[in-house]
Parts: structure tokens; C-alpha cells; sequence
């Protein structure tokens, strides 16, 4: 399962639980009733808990999730010999996509606007969004990926730009060997 | 304010129509040139977040004035620009086909348009005039609380806080909950009118001289703190319905003590700087807002589960509760508020973000805060009243019917927007990739769903309201029902005016 299928997973079994915690507190109000100083002192030192709960799993998850940011790639070591392209995104084109890119190489995308902003976003043979960057204008943004499954990509843009927007594309495909 | 809620809700109704149109089209049931539908976009965008705006500033108006006189006149001075606002928007983007989307991210406004330049003033003069308006109102509602509260220490509940003893043993009582939303809204709204303004004027003058450029991430920046604010003030506004809802269904009072106002105090800045989270993708933006925005976007989580919602959660628990309608829609919108939250929080985490950004996630999540929390709080109000104003309740098959339409419908259509996202379908295409156009047919079939149980809940609101009998729809929906509608329900007779 790819990284957004496990997201709409997880929303998905969030939102099951929350529709199931509101049906069961709102079928108590069927039983018999509490004062609400009784239900207060209880509710409060559950909350307690319950705010130690979401603030650990917050900052865990913020913790766990630093490395994983897609800043400052270019630098790491591992990419020393990555192949750069410039891409310069326009109403409604994608100039400079190569049309083959080597598997398994590291692979820097500079990408610029040259006139409004655009967003760069490339999907895999499976039609799955694996990387994105925006492009804007008098800026000049990277897109660091390493290409691991051989097979025509396509690019689209994920920005508004304008009428043309959804007809604004590419594609290149990723092969065995140098381009 | 009546007129500020009926006319949001009216705008709001007709607008959902307008998205319906373009959902249909996604769908491929129908075909529209993309100049028109990328208008109807702008169209769509900007009218919801100032119609549900209204429902928010009409329902805080009038509970800050229970509490304290305030000068009706401003009320209708801030209407009034907001209406002539949104003339001009409506002007600009039905006339002048503006589509640069309720963003107006710059330079797409002006690089090789294919509206009219008058429009381009029309829809940017429009926004800040209805900005305008909402500063109006801000300080209105900022003098009339410290007024009542003495100083604006003690409306932000300062003592409470940090002199809780001195406070308690001199017999002060804290501020009603709603008091809260009050001036958390029209501090931080006044903040953000300012950096609306800024970037309004900006772009005026590159109207007016084109050779005048602009920074554009200083541009995106700016169009990010002001769009990003004034569409969640909108749900924290419409909360002050719950807050004195609730209660009256429940017959437990809504605690106001040091934990409830801190929480609020997190919201005063959660909600302005939470907007660095649209900036993720934009390298050039400084590293330290790119992990603010995760953090202030996860922080903004905090309050509203562990306090507002879960204080929610307490007064129906082991609670004798009148469910009607009203009651009904303001549960239900603490869920889907929190729902929606499930779905901001993941988007905002900047890894996943990197798979989500500008696909239909975000408008899924953002169409979960607006229709399955704001419109339900604001629905939930009007029932309030109407069930009021005769003591009447709707049936349980009536409420079974809304229920069905309204939340199922909601449901049907938010799934269509969230597996969409998950897909990769790209936001704001006319034309979608596959398999865009399959879940556009749900979510459209889910959206008529959701249209038509409002149109139930207006037959059955005017009825309660008019007091009517069960006649037509409502004696079909109750045939046979052991408990019609009508019966008193025992509870206090309510003091809540009319609006």
C-alpha cells in the first residue's frame, strides 16, 4: 500500500471510531441520568488523560516524521551524483522534461515558473502521485527522487494556473541505462 | 440578526448549487466551456466563506448584544459593505468570467487573462471591501466585550487564569462561554483585516501599474495568513451557537473556567500562524515556517478536541436531552468538526502533504469543516429557534428523514472528495484523470442527496416556525408515528429573543 492509501486508511478508521464514540455517548442519554458535577469530576480526570494521549502522539509524530521532509535533499551525500534537469513550468507546458530518465539514479528536478505559479507533480506507471514541488515565478524549487520501477510517468500540474490548467502535462519514461 | 443569518444560508444554499454544477461536469453528465467553469469556481470559493461568514457574525452579534447594549446601526453598516462586496465579486465573476480562483494567487490575476481588466478590480476591490465590512464588525464586537467585561484583561479571562483565588473570593463570576469565540475572533480578525488589506492594496497598485511588480512568495504568504484565517474564523464564531445550544437541550450549564479560556487563548494564535501549512511545497520559504506550520497546524488540534468537543461530549453523557433537529445538527457538527480535523491533521503533516497537496483531499477536508460542522452548527441554530418559538420538536421520523438525506448525502460527497484525493486527482480540474470522473458521479449523487434533505429541512423549519400542523410532507413523514411532532417537551421555557 503506497503512503496516501495508508492515510485514507487511517482517516478512514479515525472517522469509523468518531461516529461510533459520538452514537455511544449520545445512546447514554437513553439510560439513566447524572448530575453533571458527578459526570464533571470523572470527565475531567479522563481528559486529563486524554490530553496526555493526543499531545504525545502529536509531537511523536512530528518527531518520527522530521526526517522524512523532503528539505535540503540536493545536499545529502547520496545525491552528489544525481542527474539535474531544469524544468521551466508556462502556461500550460512543462519545458525541458527529458523523455527518458535512467532507473535507480538519483534524479534533481530545478524547477522554475516563467510566468505564473504552477505546481510539478509526477506519477508513477500506476498512476499513483509519488512527488511534487511547486513552481513559482523568480524561484527556483527542487524535486529530489530516485526512480525505482521502469515505465512511462506522467507529469501533471497541481497549481492553478489558469483555464488551460487541466490540460497541462507531461510524461517521460524511465528506462534501464543512461538517457 | 436574522438578516445576517437568512442571507448567508440563502447564498450558501444557491452556491451549493453552483458546486453541484461544477461536480456534475467533472462527472462528464454535462459539458461547460472552462471559462465558465473556472468562474463558477472563483464564484463558488469566495461566496461560501462569506455566506457561512455571515451566519458566523450574525450568531456572535446577537449573543454579545444579550450581554450588552450595542449600536444596530454598525451591524447594518458592516452588512452593507459585505452585500456590496459581494455584488462586486458576483459582478466580476458572472459578467467578467474573472476564474483565477478565490486565491487569487498572484500574478495569475493579471498574466495573460481571459477576463476583462475591470474584473480583476472588480473581484480584488469586492474582497476588500467585504474586508472592510468584517473590520467594522470586529471592532464593534471587540469594544461591546471589553465593555462588558471592564477591560480587556478580564475579557480574555486573565485573572481567572493566573489570580484564580482573588478572583474566586471576590465573587466574580466568569464570562458566558460564548464570550469567548467573541474576542478571540475579533482580536485575531482585526489582525488578519490588516494583512488582507496589505496585500489588497499591493495588488491593486500592480492593477492600476502593472510595472510594478510583487514578491510572489511574499504575495503567497500574505493571500495564505488572510484566505487561510477568515475561513476557520468561521466555524470558531458558529461554536457560539453550541455553546449556548447545548446547554438548553441538556439542561447543563456550559463551564467557563481557567482551562476553557486558556484553550482559547491557543486558538488566538493557532488560528494565524496554523497557515504556514500551505506554504510546504515552496522551498524558497524559510525552513523554521515550514516546520511551524506542522507544529501550530497540530497544536491547533488541541483545544478543540480536548476541550470544546470533549466538553460537548461531557453534557450529553448520562444527560436527560431534548434530541430534536436542533440538537441533532449541533452534535453532529462536533463530530464532523472533528472528522474534518482528522483530515486537516494528516494533510498538514508535511511528508504525507507531499502526496496530498492540491489533490481533492484538501478541498475534501475543508468541505468537511464547512458542511458537516459550520452549516450544521448554523442549521442547528435556526432549528433551535424555531423549535422554540412554539415549543414544538419534529417527529422521530422527520428527524430520521433529515438525518438520512443530510448526513448521508454529506457522507456520500465528502467520500467522493477524500478517495479522489487519495488517488492523486488533481483540485481545480475541469477535467479529471481517472479515476476522477467515477467519484465526481458519487460525490454529485451524494451532493443532490445533501440538497434535497435541506430543502426537507426548510419545509420543516417554516413549518415548527409557523407553528403549522401536520399537513403535506411532515402528515406523510408522521403517519403512523406515536410521537408527532407538536407535544411540549417539559423542558424550561426558553428566554432566547426571536432574533
Amino acid at each position: 500500500m503506497n503512503t496516501q492509501g495508508l492515510v485514507l486508511v487511517t482517516f478512514a478508521i479515525i472517522a469509523m471510531a468518531i461516529v461510533a464514540l459520538f452514537v455511544v455517548v449520545a445512546l447514554t442519554s437513553r439510560g439513566p441520568t447524572q448530575r453533571l458535577d458527578e459526570v464533571s469530576t470523572k470527565g475531567y480526570a479522563l481528559r486529563r488523560w486524554w490530553f496526555a494521549i493526543l499531545s504525545t502522539t502529536l509531537i511523536l509524530a512530528f518527531l518520527i516524521m522530521i526526517p522524512f521532509y523532503p528539505y535540503g535533499r540536493s545536499k545529502s551525500s547520496a545525491n552528489e551524483n544525481a542527474i539535474h534537469y531544469n524544468i521551466i513550468a508556462r502556461q500550460y507546458l512543462f519545458e525541458g522534461l527529458p523523455p527518458q530518465i535512467p532507473v535507480d539514479t538519483p534524479i534533481i528536478f530545478e524547477v522554475y515558473a516563467a510566468d505564473v505559479n504552477h505546481g510539478f507533480a509526477i506519477y508513477n506507471p500506476d498512476n499513483q502521485l509519488i512527488g511534487q514541488v511547486q513552481a513559482m515565478p523568480s524561484y527556483r524549487n527542487e524535486l529530489v527522487m530516485t526512480f525505482t520501477e521502469v515505465g512511462q510517468y506522467s507529469v501533471r500540474c497541481l497549481e492553478f494556473c489558469g483555464i488551460g490548467h487541466h490540460l497541462m502535462g507531461g510524461s517521460f519514461t524511465v528506462g534501464e541505462g543512461n538517457d | 440578526m436574522a438578516v445576517y443569518i437568512a442571507t448567508g444560508l440563502s447564498v450558501a444554499f444557491l452556491l451549493m448549487l453552483v458546486g453541484l454544477t461544477m461536480r456534475i461536469t467533472q462527472a462528464g453528465w454535462i459539458s461547460l466551456d472552462p471559462e465558465i467553469f473556472y468562474s463558477l469556481l472563483t464564484l463558488h470559493g469566495a461566496g461560501m466563506v462569506v455566506s457561512l461568514l455571515l451566519c458566523g457574525m450574525g450568531g456572535i452579534w446577537y449573543l454579545v448584544r444579550r450581554e450588552v447594549d450595542m449600536d444596530i446601526r454598525l451591524a447594518w453598516w458592516a452588512f452593507g459593505l459585505i452585500v456590496a462586496g459581494v455584488a462586486m465579486v458576483i459582478a466580476a465573476t458572472v459578467v467578467g468570467k474573472f476564474g483565477a480562483a478565490w486565491t487569487f494567487l498572484y500574478p495569475l490575476p493579471f498574466y495573460n487573462p481571459t477576463w476583462p481588466n475591470w474584473s480583476i478590480g472588480s473581484f480584488l476591490i469586492g474582497i476588500m471591501v467585504i474586508t472592510a465590512g468584517w473590520t467594522v464588525w470586529s471592532l464593534q464586537i471587540l469594544k461591546a466585550v471589553i465593555r462588558r467585561s471592564g477591560s480587556l484583561r478580564d475579557a480574555l479571562g486573565w485573572d481567572m487564569v493566573f489570580h484564580a483565588k482573588q478572583f474566586k473570593a471576590a465573587g466574580r463570576e466568569p464570562l458566558p462561554a460564548q464570550m469567548l469565540p467573541a474576542i478571540v475572533i475579533s482580536v485575531d480578525g482585526m489582525v488578519m483585516s490588516a494583512g488582507g488589506m496589505v496585500i489588497g492594496v499591493a495588488l491593486i497598485v500592480h492593477w492600476i501599474n502593472p510595472a510594478i511588480p510583487l514578491d510572489t512568495i511574499w504575495a503567497k504568504n500574505l493571500t495564505y495568513f488572510f484566505g487561510h484565517s477568515i475561513a476557520n474564523f468561521i466555524i470558531y464564531m458558529l461554536l457560539a451557537f453550541v455553546y449556548v445550544g447545548l446547554p438548553r437541550y441538556t439542561n447543563r450549564k456550559w463551564n467557563t473556567n481557567a482551562v476553557f479560556v486558556v484553550a482559547w487563548w491557543g486558538t488566538m494564535i493557532f488560528v494565524l500562524t496554523a497557515y504556514f501549512h500551505h506554504m510546504y511545497l515552496d522551498y524558497a520559504q524559510p525552513l523554521i515556517l515550514q516546520y511551524s506550520g506542522q507544529v501550530f497546524s497540530y497544536m491547533s488540534a488541541v483545544p478543540v478536541s480536548v476541550v470544546t468537543v470533549y466538553g460537548g461530549l461531557m453534557l450529553i453523557w448520562r444527560a436527560k436531552v431534548r434530541w430534536s433537529v436542533g440538537s441533532i445538527f449541533m452534535y453532529a457538527g462536533m463530530a464532523g468538526w472533528i472528522i474534518g480535523g482528522a483530515g486537516a491533521l494528516l494533510d498538514a503533516s508535511v511528508p504525507f502533504n507531499v502526496h496530498l497537496h492540491n489533490t481533492l483531499w484538501v478541498p475534501g477536508h475543508f468541505h468537511n469543516y464547512l458542511l458537516g460542522s459550520c452549516l450544521y452548527f448554523a442549521l442547528g441554530w435556526v432549528f433551535l429557534q424555531a423549535e422554540e418559538r412554539h415549543h414544538q420538536r419534529s417527529s422521530p421520523a422527520m428527524r430520521w428523514l433529515i438525518g438520512v438525506m443530510v448526513f448521508g448525502g454529506t457522507a456520500l460527497f465528502l467520500t467522493g472528495f477524500y478517495v479522489s484525493g487519495a488517488e492523486g486527482v488533481p483540485r481545480r480540474y475541469m477535467v479529471q484523470p481517472d479515476p476522477g470522473q467515477g467519484l465526481s458521479a458519487l460525490a454529485s449523487v451524494g451532493a443532490i442527496v445533501l440538497l434535497g434533505g435541506l430543502l426537507v429541512c426548510l419545509y420543516e423549519g417554516a413549518r415548527l416556525w409557523r407553528n403549522q400542523s401536520q399537513d403535506g410532507l411532515a402528515g406523510l413523514v408522521n403517519a403512523g408515528s406515536a410521537d408527532g411532532a407538536g407535544s411540549a417537551n417539559g423542558s424550561p421555557v426558553s428566554t432566547l429573543e426571536a432574533p
